[in-house]
């Protein structure tokens, strides 16, 4: 890999059109991306849009400028500030989707392991962990004053003795604390196929190899058991 | 024996082919389904007209008088056509009215039954009716026109009022992909006659392209330049309710980018213009075609606007698509004299 003087990493113009051809092949693209009006209303309708330096309008008018270069600049963070609510596409009069053509770009990114991919994902690692490991998003235990803190004053509370507080709940399947509820070892092992099959966990072993290789041990485990 | 020609609508086209059929000797069949004449500008009370202010009383009061006034002009009033036959190049139609049935044989017919105003309560984004302050720009047509405008929540007068353009047209949701034309030009001018009228009342224009087209543009520099009215480009994209009875507009700035959210005391949606129901009617009754957006379909938008798919059968005014009352009443006469010549070729 090249870099300019202040160290940054030169991503040469073929990768760039590389990119913006993958999006084109996407069996979506004709779908997300027509004429623009270039009205704002997606925009306007846009949680992030709000409060953050970022508007699907831009989003859809620079996809159709077909400028590679200016496709790859929004590849690096500001496709990420997207919730991905789809509310643009609800309410575009051109019933354009920014929310989708976001999701192409994001999706490649994270398929081909882009550094902005790797960025955005880092934060998530034990969600991804859980995800793909057990099928189960957020446990319990992972609710802690640190990660959580916008949980307000009582997360400390909530956060202690979790096993006893779990009992209270009636449900079976909600007695463990490292997981939201405990799945079958033939649920993980059908979940682990699909995973295989759609190439899920080809994917995080691009974003986070280390992160993998402990997903790698647990489906082993489960698999052999 | 003179030419029996049929004029179905008696908005502004209607009315100005049945007095020049009148006016070159032709015996004209008027039939109007509501109990007045003047169309959509008299029946919601259109109070000054674009380009020039001039009172719609004057132009549209004028043209009734002048149809009233011509013994060539029979007027059926809260009527329409119950049956419609052709029969050997002519036309078998009866006229039902409230206290009669009338069959008469006509050499050619003139549809003239204009346009419905889209209903923005079709579009939930605007809040029309959830909000007494929102309203469209055909209630302040008529709000202007009674001397009566004041906020419907309070009857205040508003501090400041916002005008939406495009509502109900240019929008795939509702079914309108294409412009109706009028609505930017009755809006910049609704936005003077408020700026002229209650100078303490801030007027603000949303607009995605301002379509005042030709001489209309002089009303677009007019208001800014004479009446500072505040034009903003961006669509609104949500109608939501707001601190001390106001409304927020939301939306993007899309020249100086960023987000806006902001309340005013009153809202007018710039709601367009539809073929409306009568337009499948003349489908249904004389065999007629629509077009892809639901208006009246002319033969050949380019060489024959004024000849329907049926031989025999004219088009005039905004049932075959959004225009100003002087492009309607332009093509009530040139409809009137395609008509003319067919009813004389085939007499
Ligand atoms: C809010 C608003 C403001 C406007 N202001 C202006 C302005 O300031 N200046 C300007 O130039 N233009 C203005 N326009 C445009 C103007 O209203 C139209 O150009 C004009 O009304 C069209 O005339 P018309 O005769 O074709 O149709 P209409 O005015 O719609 O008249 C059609 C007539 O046909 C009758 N009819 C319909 N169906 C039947 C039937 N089946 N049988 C019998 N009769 C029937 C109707 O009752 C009506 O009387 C405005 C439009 C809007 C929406
Ligand atoms: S999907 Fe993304 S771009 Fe679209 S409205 Fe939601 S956050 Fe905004
Ligand atoms: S809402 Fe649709 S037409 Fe309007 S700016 Fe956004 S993408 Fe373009
Ligand atoms: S005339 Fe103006 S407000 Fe009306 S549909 Fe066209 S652009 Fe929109």
């Amino acid at each position: 890999m090249e870099y300019d003087e202040n160290g940054v990493s030169i991503v040469p113009s073929e990768f760039k059109k590389e990119i913006f051809e993958e999006a084109k092949k996407d069996f979506r693209y004709e779908e997300y991306v027509r004429g623009c009006l270039n009205c704002g209303v997606c925009s306007g309708g846009c949680p992030p849009h709000r409060f953050f330096d970022f508007s699907p309008r831009i989003v859809l008018q620079k996809m159709k400028s077909k400028d590679p270069e200016l496709i790859w600049a929004m590849m690096d963070e500001y496709v990420w500030a997207c919730f991905q609510c789809f509310t643009c596409a609800m309410i575009c009069p051109f019933l354009n989707s920014p929310g989708g053509i976001i999701a192409i770009l994001r999706e490649i990114a994270v398929r081909r392991g882009l550094e902005s991919a790797k960025k955005v994902l880092k934060p998530y690692s034990r969600v991804l962990l859980k995800l793909t490991a057990y099928g189960n998003q957020l446990s319990s235990d992972m609710i802690q004053p640190d990660f959580f803190p916008d949980w307000g004053p009582h997360i400390g509370y909530a956060s202690a003795d979790l096993a006893i507080k779990r009992k209270a709940i009636p449900m079976p399947t909600l007695q463990v604390t490292n997981l939201a509820w405990d799945v079958a070892p033939e649920a993980m092992k059908e979940l682990y196929d699909i995973f295989d099959e759609a190439g899920v966990f080809k994917i995080i072993e691009s974003v986070d190899p280390s992160l993998y290789e402990i997903i790698e041990d647990i489906v082993d485990d489960v698999r052999n058991s | 024996m003179a030419e029996n020609i049929l004029v179905v609508g008696g908005g502004p086209a209607g009315l100005h082919s049945a007095v020049t059929l009148a006016d070159i000797g032709a015996n004209v069949s008027l039939v109007e389904r509501d109990s007045f004449l003047g169309g959509n500008p008299k029946k919601f009370k259109y109070k000054f007209l674009f380009p020039d202010m001039q009172p719609a009383d004057d132009v549209i009061g004028e043209l009734i008088k002048r149809a009233e006034k011509n013994d060539g002009v029979k007027i059926y009033y809260s009527s329409n056509v119950s049956n419609f036959k052709e029969n050997e190049k002519k036309f078998d139609v009866t006229i039902k009215s409230p206290d009669a049935s009338e069959t008469k044989t006509f050499d050619s017919v003139i549809v003239a039954t204009g346009f419905e105003h889209f209903d923005p309560a079709r579009d939930a984004k605007y809040s029309y009716q959830l909000f007494d302050d929102v309203i469209d720009i055909k209630d302040l047509e008529r709000m202007m026109g009674e001397n009566n405008f004041v906020r419907p929540s309070n009857g205040q007068p508003p501090k400041n009022v916002a005008f939406i353009l495009c509502v109900g047209s240019r929008d795939r949701h509702v079914g309108n992909q294409y412009c109706s034309r009028v609505c930017c030009t009755v809006s910049v001018k609704q936005a003077i006659e408020l700026r002229e009228r209650f100078p303490d009342c801030d007027a603000y224009i949303f607009y995605m392209d301002i379509r005042t087209y030709g001489f209309f543009e002089d009303l677009y520099w007019k208001a800014m330049e004479e009446h500072d009215v505040q034009i903003v480009k961006g669509r609104i994209a949500e109608i939501t309710s707001g601190p001390n009875n106001t409304v927020i507009c939301k939306g993007e700035d899309t020249l100086l980018r960023g987000p806006f959210e902001i309340p005013f005391d009153m809202v007018v949606l710039a709601s367009g213009m539809e073929g409306g129901p009568q337009s499948s009617e003349m489908v249904d009754k004389l065999g007629l075609e629509l077009n892809e957006h639901g208006f009246l379909k002319p033969q050949n938008v380019t060489l024959a606007p004024f000849k329907s798919n049926r031989k025999g059968i004219f088009l005039a005014g905004a049932c075959t698509g959004p225009k100003a009352i002087s492009d309607s009443i332009v093509e009530g006469g040139a409809a009137a004299m395609d008509a003319y010549i067919y009813a004389v070729k085939n007499k």
